[in-house]
């Protein structure tokens, strides 16, 4: 229930409207619980403890459950949960001194959340974990819970780091319990004699150690000579975890009273026992059994990889807190925390991520503008606003993916803009002005790609309010410079937000010279070939676009085409028919479809035979091989659509989806052709342009085989069901009988040997695609028989420290490696399956051994499918 | 996580006010369902536009995508009137957009995404007596998005109304006029390797076409009703 109701009206329209629903009890009393501290925690504690000790015993259960959600859900109000907790753990003013006997409040409450716990543990429903061990960490502060038992739970959580073959996603996660439970109770902790901090400290440190190698994968700066695992730009999550605690604990964790808010601490020390937590294990990572396999052995369940988080910082550490230190990691870990939970209502997690500062200790933040004067203290004293939105595109920023779609952190920016837009506002310009500073120093190509990405929607949502004037200087870089490129692509995407004359309006006049190349001249249209009467096959084509047009049977454009084809055979034997009959027929047909993208759809579903006769080589007397046909089909939608990439991307798109292509055809044409959006002409480089492509066809490989997976498994538990149902019908119309029937095998049905064997069909299709592409970056980097000099160049210290002169040829080079690089850590998962079969063909092609630029692109492979160097 | 704060992606109160099940019944349908209502779009909004946002909350790595838009026509002038369906092949991706989308800006306008039973037949045209939508019929202020109050419209819009005015004068009605948007992956009939792929006659392909349209009407409960 949302209980901070709002209404918005646009435009007549209530797009918040809930419908009222009734409260019983239980709802009031746990939003009793998850409603502390709406004006003041400190004051409400007293007043809800007396109020939660009225509630009659058998409420309990309601009330821990309650503490759960809330702890879970509002982990801002750890502290003050604590507080109340402790109350409730051992009321100061006795109720009723019968009760003495049986447990208080709080210790059910205790007991109860506990339980809850475990469950959390069962499921290795990881933030919730955490979140508890906040709450335990606070309570042991507070002298609820024993010191010992605290510090065997955080121990716990460190063993997971020694296990064998831990997976990276687990490791940190574990350590992450384990630290900043650390961080909270460690004062406490480190007091007790019999307890050793740096036991668990060192185990994180040498996990940390040990799993250097793929850390240079996932930086969001990038520099390809350097083996350095740390960058100057971005903080590591598990190194900023480890260096608090290691700053912490050479003060003997006395930074934590400046970290974390301990309202409880005013509480004497209770007068019961305090609680014991029981020992736990943490239990290993459930396997999914599948026995599907791909049809050369390979296991077919991709599990998704989880690499090290680097958070990019874009403000100095007196604007926006460091992660590296106590009170920097806690407002870090506090807002990334929120940003997570409130994926699910954006605008909530907007008002609540700008009333954070009420949940942190006084003169963290700088004072609202307008609120009275408040003494900063030294080493905090923080921008808000910056820090929010250096967290959120932080998280946006997360290599190889963030952990939500892009748009919601988007969004996210949106909706605090619309809330604070004189606040946000500047600290969102700036960001924007710091991140296009890093285009020169590395910034990953991927990164780059999110981030001109947000830059577009962001000014869609806000007018397309830009000063682009303070880039105007940099037209002076080189056309492949990545600052150009950023300002070509901003300006394509809020094109295709918006329309062409729209933002030529927002774009001061040296932007809108053409020479500049930042747009195109007019607005991105159609191109069709033969509507130019001299070129020498426009009447051919207008005799097919009329069939079209009129709406013709598929079977009769068939044989028109046909005869079309004797006829430019006879007239003209140099050039290739063939390609000519299919690019006549794919512009047209696209000529017809664009109007619209439904337009478009009609078009294809009309003439769906044409088209798959086309790609099939048909249509030609020898029956050329049809990879050339469809590359001809590929050709044409490019040579039709060539001023609009957006275009081609949704063209392709549904070429695929209707199987006139295939992905692995797209992929080969990608790094064939794909370079026709390239300012110039180099054979061996490869865009973000080519990227978007390359990316939707394994995408599109890949989710087939998603789906054949999913409906096989379904297939096989239906049969399975029917099976155990015919065995119990069975037992019990039987006679039990001596000699019982050995199990009779089960025989497939045919819709699961159908389901089986498209799985196979289609697990192949995607290792050729993924092969191809690997195979494509091969010849653009490092091939034996076409060596790529500059590829070589590039890569070297001192050329990079000499950008400022590199021409486009060179940072095209630099841009191909961006994506080489991504392309191995996003598809990971499924290279790693492939890793042997794959690699052992790719790499039979590359240059000789010991050449710098072979050994790079051998190590960003070994690295991305977890071999050893 | 959703004992604090109501969800974004919770169904609102919109309904298609001329479906004929019950509101559990709809319920069932719309927690299945992967098309998106999409509202108080500007007449001049293009499906590519429509893309373009919506796109970046399809999953293709798990199937996904955008399988179809359909524009909202005004009935007599065959010219958007400002609302559309999105389908998309998955469920979550409709979601998403409740989520992510819905509330924030397209061509300037804030617009409004809900979660829809699916498209039938028809529902491309609005509903209004003047042939728009019937939120237009009531309007009583200047929208230049929406068709102003007549000709006073910026000439930029002008010049976007030329286009549109005539892209969508040949909308079709009846069975078959809107696209289907390709089905999922279908083995090539006796055809493994790819260079002996024979073409599919047009009657093939009716067939195929067939099965599409009875997959949607599945989801056609007021035949299921009648």
């Amino acid at each position: 229930m949302s209980y901070h109701r709002r209404r918005h009206n646009n435009r007549g329209y209530d797009d918040d409207f809930r419908r009222e629903v009734y409260e019983t009890p239980e709802q009031k009393l746990k939003s009793t619980i998850f409603k502390l501290g709406e004006v003041d925690p400190i004051l409400e504690v007293p007043r809800i403890t007396k109020q939660l000790l009225e509630e009659p015993a058998l409420n309990a259960p309601v009330i821990s459950e309650g503490f759960r959600i809330a702890v879970t859900e509002q982990p801002f109000k750890i502290p003050y949960y604590a507080a109340l907790l402790r109350e409730l753990y051992d009321p100061v003013e006795d109720v009723d001194e019968s009760s003495t006997a049986s447990p208080t409040l709080g210790r059910q409450i205790l007991d109860d959340f506990w339980k809850g716990f475990q469950a959390s543990l069962d499921k290795l429903a990881w933030r919730d974990m955490r979140l508890s061990i906040h709450l335990f960490a606070h309570l042991t502060m507070a002298q609820v819970i024993t010191t010992q038992s605290m510090f065997e739970l955080l121990r716990s959580f460190a063993a997971v780091l020694d296990e064998f073959g831990v997976s990276h996603g687990r490791a940190k996660k574990a350590a992450l319990c384990a630290s900043e439970g650390l961080m909270i109770a460690g004062p406490v902790i480190k007091e007790n004699p019999s307890t050793n901090v740096i036991d668990i400290i060192s185990a994180i440190q040498a996990y940390i150690e040990s799993s250097a190698d793929s850390k240079r994968l996932v930086q969001p700066t990038v520099a390809l000579f350097s083996d350095s695992v740390t960058v100057e730009a971005a903080d590591e999550i598990l190194d900023s975890a480890l260096a608090t605690l290691q700053i912490l604990n050479s003060s003997d964790f006395s930074q934590t009273a400046e970290s974390y808010p301990q309202p409880y601490l005013v509480a004497p020390k209770p007068s019961s026992a305090p609680f014991e937590l029981p020992s736990i294990l943490v239990p290993p990572e459930v396997i999914e059994l599948d026995s599907l396999h791909t049809d050369s052995g390979e296991d077919a369940l991709v599990k998704k990889e989880e690499w090290a988080e680097f958070y990019i910082r874009i403000f100095d550490n007196d604007v926006t807190p460091d992660p590296t230190t106590p009170a920097g990691y806690a407002v870090r870990s506090g807002l990334l925390d929120l940003i997570d939970i409130y994926e699910v209502n954006r605008k909530e997690c907007a008002r609540l991520l700008l009333e954070f500062p009420k949940w942190t200790l006084p003169g963290t933040f700088k004072p609202k503008p307008g609120a009275p004067p408040q003494d900063g203290v030294s080493g905090k004293d923080w921008q808000l606003e910056s820090t929010l939105i250096e967290t959120i595109l932080g998280s946006l920023f997360l290599l190889p993916e963030s952990n939500y779609k892009s748009i919601y952190y988007v969004a996210l920016v949106t909706e605090l803009c619309k809330l604070s837009p004189s606040t946000i506002g500047p600290a969102v310009g700036k960001s924007i002005r710091k991140m296009y500073g890093l285009l020169s120093d590395g910034l990953d190509v991927e990164v780059a790609l999110r981030f001109v990405d947000w830059f577009a929607v962001h000014m869609s949502n806000f007018n397309f309010q830009w000063v682009w004037k303070e880039w105007v200087p940099d037209l002076d870089l080189s056309i492949q410079h990545p600052k150009r490129t950023f300002m070509r692509r901003a300006i394509d995407l809020e094109i295709r937000l918006s329309y062409y004359d729209r933002i030529l309006k927002t774009l001061p006049e040296p932007m809108q010279n053409p020479d500049m190349k930042l747009l195109p001249v007019e607005a991105p249209g159609p191109d069709y070939e033969y509507d130019d009467p001299s070129n020498p096959n426009h009447d051919a084509a207008q005799t097919v676009l009329n069939l079209l047009r009129g709406r013709a049977k598929a079977e009769d454009v068939m044989s028109h085409l046909q005869g079309l084809k004797n006829t430019l055979e006879t007239a003209d034997s140099d050039s290739n028919v063939d390609s000519i009959i299919r690019s006549i027929a794919v512009q047209s047909l696209l000529h017809i479809g664009s109007r619209s993208f439904s337009h478009f759809l009609n078009a294809i579903e009309r003439y769906l035979p044409l088209l798959r006769n086309l790609a099939a080589g048909g249509i030609s007397s020898g029956g050329s091989p049809s990879f050339e046909a469809r590359k001809d089909i590929l050709d044409a939608v490019i040579a039709f659509w060539k001023h609009s990439k957006h275009m081609v991307v949704i063209v392709y798109d549904k070429l695929m989806q209707y199987q006139i292509v295939d992905p692995t055809d797209v992929v080969a044409w990608t790094f064939l052709h794909g370079r026709q959006f390239v300012a110039t002409e180099d054979s061996s480089s490869f865009d973000a342009f080519q990227w978007s492509l390359l990316k939707g066809a394994l995408d599109k490989a890949n989710g087939r085989v998603v789906i054949a997976r999913r409906r096989v498994a379904a297939l096989r538990k239906e049969e399975d069901d029917r099976a155990a149902r015919e065995k119990a019908s069975d037992q019990a119309t039987m006679e039990v009988d001596a000699e019982a029937k050995p199990d009779e095998p089960v025989v497939e049905s045919a819709a699961l040997t159908t389901a089986l064997k498209a799985f196979a069909t289609l697990t192949r299709e995607q290792r050729n695609a993924l092969s191809r592409a690997l195979n494509g970056f091969v010849d653009c980097l490092v091939s034996q028989s076409n060596p790529n000099v500059r590829a070589g160049e590039v890569i070297q210290e001192k050329a990079w420290h000499n950008r400022v002169n590199w021409n486009e040829k060179e940072w095209l080079a630099w841009e191909t490696w961006g994506w080489y690089r991504h392309f191995c850590r996003t598809f990971s998962p499924y290279l790693r399956n492939y890793a042997k079969t794959l690699g052992a063909v790719s790499f039979a092609r590359v240059g000789p051994a010991g050449d710098p630029a072979v050994e790079l692109f051998r190590n960003i492979w070994n690295n991305a499918t977890g071999q050893e160097a | 996580m959703a004992h604090v704060v109501t969800p974004l992606d919770q169904p609102s109160s919109y309904k298609d006010s001329q479906a004929r099940v019950d509101r559990q019944k709809q319920n069932e349908l719309l927690a299945k369902s992967s098309t998106l209502y999409v509202g108080n779009l500007s007449f001049y909004t293009t499906e590519e536009q429509i893309y373009e946002l919506f796109s970046k909350c399809t999953t293709p790595e798990e199937g996904g995508g955008i399988k179809r838009i359909i524009m909202g026509l005004d009935r007599n002038t065959r010219t958007p009137c400002g609302f559309c369906f999105v389908e998309y092949y998955t469920h979550a991706e409709a979601m998403a957009c409740l989520r992510y989308v819905s509330g924030s800006k397209l061509d300037e306008r804030i617009i409004r995404c809900d979660i829809d039973l699916g498209y039938r037949e028809g529902r491309q045209f609005g509903r209004g007596k003047s042939g728009g939508q019937v939120r237009d019929e009531h309007r009583a202020d200047y929208d230049p998005g929406r068709g102003g109050w007549g000709a006073q419209a910026q000439r930029l819009e002008i010049e976007r109304r030329r286009e549109v005015e005539e892209r969508y004068a040949d909308a079709q009605e009846g069975p078959g006029a809107v696209a289907g948007g390709g089905g999922e992956w279908k083995e090539a009939e006796g055809a493994v390797e790819t260079t002996l792929k024979r073409g599919r006659s047009p009657d093939e392909e009716g067939d195929r076409r067939g099965e599409a349209r009875a997959r949607l009407e599945e989801t056609d409960h007021d035949a299921e009703r009648m």
